[in-house]
């Protein structure tokens, strides 16, 4: 007996997302803003409904879902990135005639995600993972006639499809070798793979095929590209929210199912999680384009939660897990306060080219105090700083490596922490302490209310991280039970 | 009781909050103003009734705060950080009165900053949890990081920048040097706990030496940079001479790596591998601190900047006395902090004055300034003799105290920083002589003296430094006290 209960999350997201197609039809496209507030409205009743059972724990349909404190974790990181993704679209997508078809792409980007989160069978995590993608690489090219958005989407769509045939690739070895596509029947099979060289190419093609979602070096070459030609708020999907995706299919794949193979492939996340960090923030440095520095100190963090999966310790999960949420809260909360920036110097008619450009920034401070106050706290997170969210799944994740040894690990993470400093200190120099011209302009309500969202998220973790840890704690004991 | 502790650490953070949601500068000033006095109240009241014989911790709070992680909020005073929690309280609000007609773009900015940085500071005396501990000690880089970034000299972007990645960093090491702690900690007993108490009480027992030590050079380098020592002290004369007089003042009042040698590294010292190379490296650069740091205060054309110089310079005492390992020339170390804040604070805002009224800080474009400004001479005048350190003046004392008493362990260092007392006294003279003395400089033009709430905030400074120069007890005792416990900590740690 299926407990379509435990499903609620994910039917209340697909149905919002076929209401708001069906509404947007019949609607005169200047009566469309109240989308935004319906697809709101179900993320939040979603929100509520994995909030309400959050501990339960279930199998469903042949073993193929199971929904577990993991699961539930990362279904509340999705709802969380796609709430406030709604909430600020509701200013971006205004006066666009094509409303229905973005929230309907969101809404079900965001199904896609959350059935990869409950995924137990490669076929259903792969199906899943295609479904959310393709929804992405719609969205990245919304704004069809900016050349940059759609350049963004081709990039993307592009890399993407590869990456699709090489997780299949990896996936179809692995059933080979195992005669399963369950997740624990392969656990179960694991001995057949650890004595078979395909257990080798497996793990290459699997870290292959999810690296360039996570975008790890060297697998990240569409990420920077796409996060800047991409809609502001699409770019926040994609970094808070899709992103996480591919960590908790990772999380399944290679802590689950091939445990066995870990003295390989914990060898490779060493490495690749050193090169990213590095390469992100050194080449984060340099960026003039705030979109583009986002995105490679979104590459960096992406390198930070893959020590993870090098520590492989209950408290380093932990730590990993509560990171995903936390950067959810910190990256989606810095793409909507860049969307507010863009969408001030759209409607100013200023130097359309880049609108993101750092020399947009100055004076932010005192034309739009709530966004510039954000954003300060945003990217103090990001670099770490306490009292925040940032600094509490830091703190985490650090402080397990050292636990478990791997001192040298934590050296390089904590040196890249502050190499980081330098461009995230430097955008809030711009904001507070540059010459500028220009008078306050009025934000906008949805924008205001996404950030506050994400401020109020950043801080809850950083100054009351107790539940926060508690959840991180239970999810990752579903990971840790072989370990 | 009242959970005073609390209060003090949370009332500057609240009304820095409201500082920052005021619309004129008429507001921000008075918010400003009626949240520090309240300290200020709250402090005295604590003061008063602060048992200074005692060696326990006091007014203590505890709270569970993260308990998967074994992190409490926990607060407490003692002899070792009362004096300095004092010490902010005090000059906060005159450094409010002093900047009260300033006029600066954003005062409600200025204003929060402040208060946010006195909240953090604070926070960080009073937190017995070491992530409490290191949560308000990188709070404080931001106040500075803004101070500087916004309202400072030509160089600001660089100097900030400089200051915060810098500190930062070594910050950063020392929270390795935390996790080690916590870790053997969390290893020998089976349970997390993040007390400052807890962690260094376990730390002799961590099995090999080389950790010891590698755990304590962590923790030491923290507080090196911070204090700062040479040959960390480069962001210090950048960030000192650029930040505006408001900000110079608040580094000034930024105690915490010297707290922290107090209240963590000494205690540890004797427990690590190496003790007798721990005390060489600290008492080493003690004394080569006050010595070159003089040395360059000596070479400097920019007031700003030889103050700044002479800051190292007195900061070289705190690691010099802590080397002496011994209560008494702890304690000095302790009053140099208190005395050094009390006699820079006033040092910078005439530097802030001097400024303001002439244009220029370039000392041998000045001169002859005391026939014009007769009540910034006479406190100047004040502030340069303790910093030299005059007897009668706290400046001395805490001198006296740590080369006498340093000379029992450490001799060799104290005979070395002695010939820095030589060059601090002939900078100090001969930067007084060609600033306020001899012909006045026609060029300078039309000059100002104190307005009169700068004479108020910098008298009473100057007045604190004369009474606590001839009476050092009332915080004296107190620190004897501290420093009394911190030696039977060491004793228990294995001296």
């Amino acid at each position: 007996m299926v407990d379509l209960m435990l499903l609620a999350p994910e039917i209340i997201i697909a149905l919002t997302g076929l209401i708001v197609l069906t509404i947007g039809i019949f609607m005169g496209s200047s009566s469309k803003n109240i989308l935004g507030y319906i697809a709101t409205a179900g993320c939040l009743a979603a929100l509520a409904m994995v909030l309400g059972n959050f501990s339960a724990s279930a199998l469903m349909f042949s073993d193929t879902l199971s929904v577990d404190p993991l699961s539930q974790f990362f279904k509340l990181v999705f709802l969380v990135v796609a709430l406030i993704v709604s909430i600020a679209s509701i200013k971006y997508i205004e006066n666009n005639t094509d409303t229905e078809i973005f929230y309907c792409l969101v809404l079900f980007a965001t199904f896609g995600m959350m059935f990869v989160a409950s995924a137990n069978d490669l076929m259903v995590l792969f199906v899943a993972f295609e479904l959310a993608s393709i929804a992405t690489y719609a969205l990245a090219g919304f704004e069809k006639k900016n050349p940059r958005s759609v350049e963004a989407a081709m990039k993307y769509l592009l890399m993407g499809a590869l990456s699709a045939a090489l997780l299949l690739m990896g996936i179809s070895f692995v059933y080979g070798a195992t005669g399963t596509t369950s997740i624990p029947g392969i656990a179960q099979n694991m001995d057949v793979l650890t004595s078979n060289a395909i257990g080798l190419l497996a793990i290459v093609l699997l870290i292959a095929g999810f690296g360039f979602k996570i975008a790890l070096v060297p697998f990240h070459m569409w990420a920077p590209d796409t996060y800047q030609g991409s809609p502001s708020v699409v770019s926040a999907l994609l970094a808070a929210g899709s992103k996480k995706m591919a960590f908790v299919a990772a999380f399944k794949v290679f802590i689950i199912a091939l445990l066995a193979l870990q003295a390989d492939w914990r060898m490779a996340f060493a490495i690749l999680a050193v090169i990213t960090m590095t390469y992100g923030n050194v080449v984060a440095l340099s960026q003039r384009s705030v979109k583009r520095m986002l995105a490679y100190s979104s590459i960096a963090q992406a390198g930070y939660i893959s020590m993870a999966f090098v520590v492989l310790t209950p408290m380093a999960l932990t730590g990993g897990i509560l990171y995903t949420l936390a950067h959810g809260f910190m990256k989606a909360g810095a793409f909507i306060a860049v969307a507010a920036v863009v969408y001030m110097v759209i409607k100013e008619k200023r130097d359309t080219e880049i609108p993101d450009h750092l020399d947009n920034f100055k004076g932010l401070g005192k034309k739009m105090p709530i966004t510039a106050l954000c954003l300060t706290v945003f990217v103090f997170a990001l670099a770490g700083i306490p009292p925040t969210a940032g600094y509490m799944s830091k703190f985490i994740l650090f402080s397990s490596t050292i636990q478990s040894g791997m001192v040298w690990l934590a050296v390089i993470a904590i040196l890249n922490s502050a190499l980081s400093l330098y461009y995230y200190a430097r955008l809030v120099r711009y904001m507070y302490a540059m010459p500028h011209e220009g008078e306050k302009v009025s934000e906008p309500v949805p924008y205001v209310a996404a950030l506050l969202i994400s401020l109020v998220g950043v801080l809850a973790i950083g100054l009351w991280p107790e539940p926060f840890v508690e959840i991180a704690m239970q999810a990752a004991s579903v990971l840790v039970g072989g370990i | 009781m009242l959970p005073v502790l609390s209060l003090i650490v949370l009332i500057p953070l609240l009304f820095s909050a409201f500082a920052f949601l005021t619309k004129t500068r008429e507001q921000a000033r008075v918010v400003a103003l009626m949240g520090t006095l309240i300290t200020l109240i709250l402090t005295l009241y604590m003061y008063f009734s602060f048992d200074s014989s005692s060696a326990a911790m006091q007014f203590e709070e505890l709270a569970s705060w993260i308990p998967s992680l074994g992190i409490n909020y926990h607060l407490g005073v003692d002899g070792i950080s009362m004096p300095l929690i004092l010490l902010n309280a005090i000059v906060i609000p005159l450094l409010i009165l002093f900047t009260w007609d300033d006029v600066r773009s954003t005062p409600n900015r200025f204003y929060g900053l402040i208060l946010a940085m006195q909240g953090a500071v604070i926070g960080v005396f009073v937190s017995l949890d070491f992530f409490l501990f290191y949560v308000f000690w990188e709070l404080t880089l931001i106040p500075l990081f803004f101070m500087v970034n916004i309202w400072g000299g030509p160089n600001k972007r660089h100097a900030s920048i400089k200051f915060f990645i810098y500190t930062h960093v070594a910050s950063l090491v020392m929270l390795l040097g935390i996790f080690g702690l916590y870790f053997a900690a969390w290893d020998q007993t089976g349970v997390a706990n993040m007390g400052i108490a807890h962690l260094m009480s376990h730390f002799p027992m961590i099995g090999s030496g080389i950790a010891r030590d590698a755990i304590f050079l962590a923790l030491l380098f923290g507080f090196l940079v911070k204090l700062p020592i040479v040959p960390f002290h480069s962001w210090l004369p950048d960030a000192y001479a650029e930040a505006p007089t408001a900000g110079s003042v608040l580094f000034i009042l930024l105690k915490i790596a010297g707290y922290g040698i107090f209240r963590v590294i000494l205690p540890m010292l004797p427990a690590t591998g190496t003790p007798d190379m721990m005390i060489t490296i600290l008492g080493l650069l003690g004394a080569v601190s006050i010595v070159y740091g003089a040395f360059l205060a000596l070479s400097q054309k920019d007031l700003k900047r030889m103050v700044a110089y002479s800051s190292v310079s007195h900061m070289g005492f705190v690691a010099l006395g802590a080397a002496g390992l011994v209560a008494l020339s702890i304690s000095g170390a302790m009053f140099q902090q208190f005395s050094h804040g009390l006699i820079m604070s006033i040092m910078f805002m005439s530097v802030g004055v001097i400024q303001a009224s002439t244009g220029t800080r370039v000392i041998n474009d000045l001169g002859g300034l005391a026939t014009k400004m007769p009540k910034l001479a006479v406190i100047m005048m004040l502030a340069f003799m303790a910093s030299l350190g005059l007897p009668g003046l706290t400046g001395f004392i805490a001198e006296f105290m740590v080369f006498t008493f340093s000379y029992v362990n450490v001799p060799t260092f104290v005979i070395l920083a002695l010939f820095g007392v030589v060059i601090t006294a002939g900078y100090h003279l001969w930067a007084m002589q060609r600033t306020m003395f001899g012909v006045y400089n026609g060029k300078i033009g039309e000059v100002f003296d104190l307005s009169n709430v700068q004479t108020f905030s910098m008298a009473v400074i100057a007045l604190l430094v004369l009474y606590f120069g001839l009476n050092p007890s009332p915080v004296l005792d107190m620190m004897i006290t501290g420093s009394n416990e911190i030696v039977s900590l060491m004793a228990a740690m294995g001296v």
